[in-house]
Formats: C-alpha cells, sequence, structure tokens
C-alpha cells in the first residue's frame, strides 16, 4: 500500500507542474491586469507604475522563475485585488466549498444508494418507476433555475428559509437541497442499473434460494459488488464539486472557491487563479487516493 | 397525529430563521463583495458605498440636490493664488483611534494617495497628471499647491479621503477614520458591519449598526427587501424594479455614447457621423430597452453638471436625411461601403446586447456597413484607451461614462483633447476651449465650458450620445431614504432615517 501510495504521489506531483506551467502561462495570454485594475482614466504613466509594482514588466520567463521559487518557499503569491496572501484568500473560500461538497456527496451518496438499491430489486414495479422519474427529473433539471424556484417559493412566499447568505444552519439548506439534485439522480440511476446486474448474479440467486430475506440479500450480498462503479461516479461528482458549485455558490451569496476563481480569471488576478487550481488538484488527489482505498475495501480481488 | 404535530413544529421553527433586526440596525445587499476596504480605493463604486463619509470623510463635500460644494472636515476654503487653495480644518474632529485630526493627516492622505508604493484609485483617477503639495501652515490649517493650477481643487477634496498621518504605506484592513461609523466585524466573503461610533464630531446618525452582504445575483438581492434580509439594495435589474412603494429611479451619472474615430474613412467624414446621429430612433430605446427615465444625451456629462448647455438639442429620428447625407458623401467619393467595427462591452449595462444590435439595424437601414463584435472588458478597454492599433480599421466603440463629480473636467480633456486617452479626435480649436475652461474660475467657468459641449457635439458632430443612464435601488418601506445621483458611489448612513 505504502508503495502505492508514493507512486500515486509521485504521478501527481509531476501533473501539478505541468498544471501550474500550463496555468501560469496560459493565464497571461488573457492579458495585463493593469488595464482592469486601474480606473480608465489613469494615465499612461500610472500604468506603468502599476505594472513596475507588481513585476508585470518583466519578461515572462522572469516572472515565471520568481513565481517558482516563491512557490518552493510556499508563498503563492499576494492577490493584486485583495492586497493579501493568495493562498489565505483560497483556503478561506474553500473551506466553504469543502463543508458544502461534504455535507451534500454524504446525503447524496446515501439517499441515492438506499433508493437506488430499493428500485432495483423490483424492475418495473411502481417504486422503480417513481424512482426513475424523479432521478431523470433530476439529472436533467438546470441548478440556476431550480435554485430561484426554490428561493421565490421557500423564501420569498413561504418565508420558511432565508433567501441566501451563510449566518446559520438554515442557509445551508436550500444550497445543499439544490446540489444534491442533480448527482442524485445520476448516482440513483447508476445504483440502480449496477445493482440489477448484481442482483442477477448466481451468488444472490442461491442466496434468495436459502431463504435469506430480501433486506440483507440487497444490502449486504448484492450491494457491496455493485458498489465499484457507484464509487467512481460519486468520485467523479465529488471531484466537479470541490472545483466549486458556481451557480449555486452565486446565487446564494456562499463565497467558495468555485465563484472566487471565475472572479479572479475575469480580474486577471493570477496569483488567486494559480493558487485556487492547486488547492481543488491537491484535494481531488485526496479523494482519488481515498477512492482506491474504497476499491480494495470493497473488493478484496483489488490489492495494491 | 404526533408527526403532523412535529412537521408544523419543523416549519414554525423554519420561519423563524428569518433575520430579526433591533432598532436602528439595518442591513444592505451589495451586488459584489469588497476587495478591500481601503480609504484610498473609495472612488470604487461599492467601497464607496462602504467607506466615504462612513468611515473615512473629506475636506469639501459635493451635495447632490444642487452640485455645490459643502464644508465637511474643512470649514472653508480660500483662493490664496492661482496654483495654492487654503483650507481651515474644523476643530476638535478625533479620528475613530482617539487622535485629533491636523494638517500632518491631510498631508499624508494625499501623499498616500499618489504615492507609487501602493496603487489608489483616489489618485489615479483624480489627481493623475499633476503635482500637489501640502504644506501644514498650522494644526488648523493647510495650504494645497497644485502643478499645474488647479481652479477646481476645493472639488477634487471631495474625492480625498483623509487618513491618520500613522497609517502605513499599505493597504490596510481596518481603516481609521473621522467618520461617524467604525469598521466592526469584516467577514470575509460573509458580511462587513459598521457600528455608530462615539466622540463623532456631527450628530448622532439614527443608524446605529449596518451590515453590508454581498450577493451577485440580480433577482436574489431583489427578493431580500420583501423578505426582510435586507433594508437598501442600491442596485437591482430594471426588470425587477416593479414595486412603486419600494423601488426608486435614480440619475446615475453614467452616460452612454458610442465614441467614433474621427480620423479613419468613412468616419472621418462629418457627413456620416451626421448620419449615424440621425439613424438612431432614441425614443424607441426608452421604455423598452433602456429604462423609460432616462434622458437623450446631448454632452458626455449629464445635466446637473456645470456648464451644460440648455441650447443643445438631441439629434432627431430622420433616417431619409442620414440616406440623403450616406448618398452625397459616397457621391464624393467617400467609402461608404467599407465595414465599420461597433465594439460593445458584454454586461456594460442591462440589455446592451439587444441595444447593440438595434444600432446596428439602424445604421444599416440608412446603408452604413456596421458590423458587431462584442467584447470582454479587458479587451474592450484595449480598443477604447489609447495607445490605438497602428493598424485598425475605422471603428466605433459603445462606452458608458461617469462623471458625478459636478465639473466638466473630470471628462472632456479624457474624451476629446487631442491627448485625451479615450479622445477619437483631434481638433486645436477644442483642444483651446477645452484647456481655457478647465483654467477659468467662478461663473466664468460655466460659461467656458458651454461653447466645449456645442463643438463636440453640434460643430464636429464628434460622437453618437445616447442616454443618461438611471440605475433603480430598492428601499424597504420601513426607511425614510430616497437614492440620489450619489448613491452610484456613496450610501451616506448618516443620511438615513426610520419612518
Amino acid at each position: 500500500m505504502r508503495k502505492f501510495l508514493t507512486r500515486r504521489a509521485v504521478a501527481s506531483a509531476v501533473s501539478l507542474l505541468v498544471l501550474i506551467v500550463m496555468v501560469f502561462f496560459l493565464s497571461r495570454l488573457t492579458g495585463d491586469p493593469t488595464q482592469l485594475y486601474l480606473p480608465v482614466d489613469a494615465s499612461l504613466e500610472a500604468r506603468e507604475n502599476f505594472r513596475n509594482l507588481h513585476g508585470l514588466n518583466d519578461p515572462l520567463i522572469v516572472q515565471f522563475g520568481r513565481y517558482v521559487g516563491d512557490l518552493l518557499t510556499l508563498d503563492f503569491g499576494d492577490s493584486i485585488r485583495k492586497s493579501r496572501p493568495a493562498l489565505d484568500v483560497v483556503i478561506e473560500a474553500f473551506k466553504w466549498t469543502l463543508t458544502l461538497a461534504l455535507i451534500t456527496m454524504v446525503l447524496v451518496s446515501f439517499a441515492a444508494i438506499v433508493f437506488g438499491a430499493l428500485a432495483a430489486f423490483n424492475v418495473g414495479g411502481v417504486f422503480d418507476r417513481i424512482a426513475t422519474f424523479f432521478s431523470l427529473i433530476g439529472a436533467s433539471a438546470p441548478d440556476f433555475w431550480i435554485a430561484i424556484v426554490a428561493i421565490v417559493l421557500f423564501s420569498v412566499n413561504l418565508g420558511w428559509l432565508p433567501t441566501s447568505g451563510t449566518g446559520t444552519l438554515w442557509h445551508w439548506i436550500l444550497p445543499i437541497a439544490v446540489l444534491f439534485i442533480r448527482p442524485f439522480g445520476l448516482i440513483l440511476q447508476v445504483v440502480r442499473g449496477s445493482m440489477i446486474t448484481a442482483l442477477s448474479s448466481p451468488y444472490v440467486k442461491t442466496a434468495r434460494a436459502k431463504g435469506v430475506r430480501p433486506r440483507p440479500v440487497i444490502f449486504v450480498h448484492a450491494l457491496r459488488n455493485g458498489m465499484l462503479p457507484v464509487i467512481t461516479v460519486i468520485g467523479d461528482q465529488a471531484a466537479g464539486m470541490l472545483n466549486g458549485a458556481v451557480v449555486v455558490e452565486s446565487i446564494f451569496g456562499f463565497p467558495g472557491v468555485g465563484k472566487l476563481m471565475i472572479d479572479s480569471i475575469l480580474q486577471r488576478d493570477f496569483a488567486v487563479v494559480l493558487a485556487a487550481i492547486m488547492v481543488t488538484a491537491f484535494a481531488i488527489f485526496l479523494m482519488n487516493i481515498l477512492i482506491d482505498i474504497a476499491y480494495a475495501v470493497l473488493d478484496p480481488r483489488i490489492r495494491y | 397525529m404526533r408527526k403532523k404535530s412535529a412537521l408544523m413544529g419543523g416549519i414554525a421553527a423554519l420561519a423563524l430563521a428569518a433575520p430579526a433586526f433591533a432598532e436602528g440596525e439595518i442591513t444592505i445587499a451589495l451586488n459584489e463583495e469588497l476587495e478591500v476596504v481601503e480609504p484610498c480605493m473609495a472612488s470604487q463604486s461599492n467601497i464607496g458605498r462602504v467607506i466615504l463619509q462612513n468611515i473615512s470623510e473629506t475636506l469639501t463635500e459635493l451635495d447632490p440636490t444642487n452640485g455645490q460644494l459643502k464644508p465637511r472636515l474643512a470649514e472653508s476654503w480660500s483662493e490664496v493664488d492661482a496654483d495654492t487653495w487654503s483650507f481651515k480644518l474644523r476643530p476638535g474632529v478625533t479620528f475613530s483611534d482617539g487622535t485629533t485630526l491636523d494638517g500632518a493627516d491631510i498631508k499624508h492622505s494625499m501623499e498616500r494617495a499618489v504615492s507609487e508604493a501602493l496603487t489608489c484609485e483616489i489618485g489615479a483617477k483624480f489627481f493623475g497628471g499633476m503635482k500637489i503639495t501640502v504644506d501644514v501652515k498650522d494644526d488648523t490649517t493647510v495650504e494645497i499647491t497644485s502643478d499645474p493650477a488647479q481652479p477646481i481643487l476645493p472639488l477634487l477634496m471631495s474625492t480625498l479621503t483623509i487618513v491618520p498621518a500613522e497609517t502605513p504605506m499599505e493597504f490596510v484592513r481596518s481603516p481609521v477614520g473621522t467618520g461617524p461609523y467604525v469598521l466592526a466585524e469584516w467577514n470575509a466573503g460573509q458580511n462587513i458591519i459598521l457600528t455608530a461610533r462615539d466622540g463623532y464630531w456631527g450628530d448622532a446618525p439614527q443608524v446605529t449598526k449596518a451590515t453590508y452582504v454581498f450577493r451577485s445575483d440580480d433577482a436574489v438581492r431583489a427578493a431580500m427587501v420583501g423578505a426582510g434580509e435586507a433594508d437598501i439594495v442600491p442596485l437591482i435589474n430594471q426588470n425587477d424594479a416593479t414595486d412603486a412603494a419600494t423601488d426608486f429611479s435614480y440619475p446615475n451619472s453614467e452616460t452612454t455614447y458610442l465614441r467614433v474615430d474621427n480620423t479613419i474613412a468613412p468616419l472621418n467624414d462629418i457627413r456620416i457621423r451626421k448620419a449615424m446621429n440621425l439613424a438612431i430612433d432614441r425614443d424607441a430605446f426608452l421604455g423598452t430597452l433602456i429604462p423609460a427615465d432616462a434622458i437623450k444625451a446631448v454632452a458626455m456629462v449629464v445635466p446637473s453638471t456645470l456648464g451644460s448647455n440648455p441650447d443643445l438639442t438631441p439629434w432627431p429620428f430622420d433616417p431619409d436625411q442620414a440616406r440623403a447625407l450616406v448618398a452625397e458623401a459616397k457621391a464624393d467619393g467617400v467609402p461608404v461601403d467599407t465595414e465599420v467595427e461597433m465594439v460593445c462591452r458584454i454586461g456594460n449595462f442591462p440589455n446592451v446586447v439587444e441595444v447593440c444590435e438595434a444600432l446596428q439595424q439602424m445604421f444599416a437601414d440608412v446603408g452604413l456597413n456596421v458590423k458587431l463584435n462584442m467584447m470582454e472588458v479587458a479587451e474592450w478597454i484595449q480598443v477604447y484607451s489609447k495607445p490605438f492599433a497602428e493598424d485598425r480599421g475605422p471603428r466605433m466603440v459603445m462606452a458608458m461614462h461617469d462623471n458625478n463629480r459636478g465639473d466638466p473636467v473630470f471628462s472632456m480633456f479624457f474624451k476629446y483633447a487631442c491627448e485625451g486617452l479615450q479622445s477619437g479626435l483631434c481638433d486645436a480649436d477644442l483642444d483651446k476651449m477645452i484647456a481655457e475652461a478647465t483654467a477659468a474660475t467662478g461663473d466664468a467657468r460655466a460659461e467656458a465650458w458651454k461653447p466645449v459641449f456645442k463643438r463636440a457635439h453640434e460643430d464636429l458632430v464628434a460622437d453618437v450620445f445616447l442616454f443618461h443612464m438611471v440605475g433603480f435601488s430598492r428601499v424597504s418601506e420601513k426607511l425614510d431614504f430616497v437614492p440620489t445621483i450619489a448613491t452610484n458611489s456613496e450610501l451616506q448612513l448618516s443620511q438615513i432615517k426610520f419612518k
């Protein structure tokens, strides 16, 4: 296992390095932040002073060398827009995104596995038809539309929940509910398909023939083997959320890393863009390790 | 039954989730989070709405109701000579850190605003291209000298936020000012809280605590007032402004226009520029794509600006005359069929895409070949500001210019002088007139600006003016507050009353 982890860490570090080089140079191609930072009437002299102050007049390769040098001391540079260390800005935002993603994915995974497994047990039955109907709606409904409708209904008309913000636990209900819907629909369908295959396996038929009750047949015998593709999809969905649920963050005023990244790209705040990408890439690397471990736990044939 | 009770209890608990505000407390929903809370950046709209005259004050203050300057931290001011003005400071004013305001604070504030060690927007926007020296005569008197001379120096001082002399030459996160409020909390990404402070030199405000929250979605911001989560939303979308009891439109000091490059054919022919102005049915936009309260523009600045020329009238909609002018130019060899690029900026104002598409069609109807090019802001700035590309073709750039300082000097040089950064023409007479108006003082100043506007609009037909725009705010019915032209750049909490 240790060997496997080392191998994965080295591979991820190489990927991260390539990512840094690509993002550094590609982001510089998008333009000069001076134009966006200074008022449109600022003099050419003021613009030149700004470029000198932030080292933007240096050749690109010099800027890159300086960036890598700073990175070796874990200095990710300062945000031009916020006049603060870029890493602090990103970590602040990432905490919100991580919490939102973690809670949502735990709820989604639990609900989708239970409902998907039950739907698969009686294919074509009433429960299966209802679950399939709603999961397809969930998987195809646009986030922003659901979010706005939810705010109008539950916040403005009924007054049950806050429209947006982060002040109390109540503020988390709508964002989590909106984030929940799409992956729930998708994962439920994967669980259902995987479980149909597992439930038709000879070992499950044998268990049934021996008189094992339905619940243990579904949740003990079949589910464990049916989980491998489900874990893959859960990981994929979780990675998407760690990169930021931009729509939900924007509408509900959640100060997450997705909205931060979009704003930073638009404003050419290069240090924040790079720091955000590295933090999320690192988190996704850790998550992939966890998924690999989960594979090994679920399937004794997999050994690293 | 038990389950039903539990459900009802849950719903009741959720209903209680709406925040309850104590007396004297208000919540303001801004459209974006503040990146810094730095006094020398207070010329940015949202930073100004938090800081300007709430935490940090200025020597003078522009009264939006009459365009006159009024005292703030300076009790009075007088002209010493053409270059120098003397300001007498209000005695007994203290900063929120307990120190007393004196001349050294004014000197430091100015030096900080224009320092190369930190790029302050106030310095770059209002004090670029001049050298300002502050001479501290005594604790309550300063003499400020500018090179070149600035007849409107007292007006410029309405933009300079005053900080204590001890403020470092770097952006601060806990601004100290002389205003009626202090920054109590700044929870990054969530909110900023200001509370009223003891020891303020002026009257105690009714609002004792203001919480600023940030919501980028227009519909959510607008919904927050109805849901009781916000009391003032300075900026809502015109499509959401449907409730006469809470929604206000106000002139936001922005003027939309097409900056025309007068140097390249066919736009270098005045008949083509006239034809473009005559081709636009401005009335058709009002109440449809542009708010009904917007005003057809005849100049780069709003009508309340000093020296506005009341004799100027908007170009009429006369497509027949426009076609005749195009035909006449074509007969004289002007390449009227050349493709003219019209650059518009994505997100510049609501419905900008539709407005630009409609303009393109109106130009086509009179025989002009205009191609629309929507650009993102950074790309747009490069074609709007000099240096212009040497190999550029004929081009118009739609822009929205903001001048809320009451004097044309903040607009006319930049937009019309030969050396102006966004000027699309070079006219020696206009340059001379701008220079004379810039140097004029007193009543002569207003008179000097009037012919400048006429020359740009009627004699040269330099640009295509469109509209003086309006913004929309939503204000809770519990408040006695009406947004004004100043709401675009500041939100003085001390002016907000409870009904």
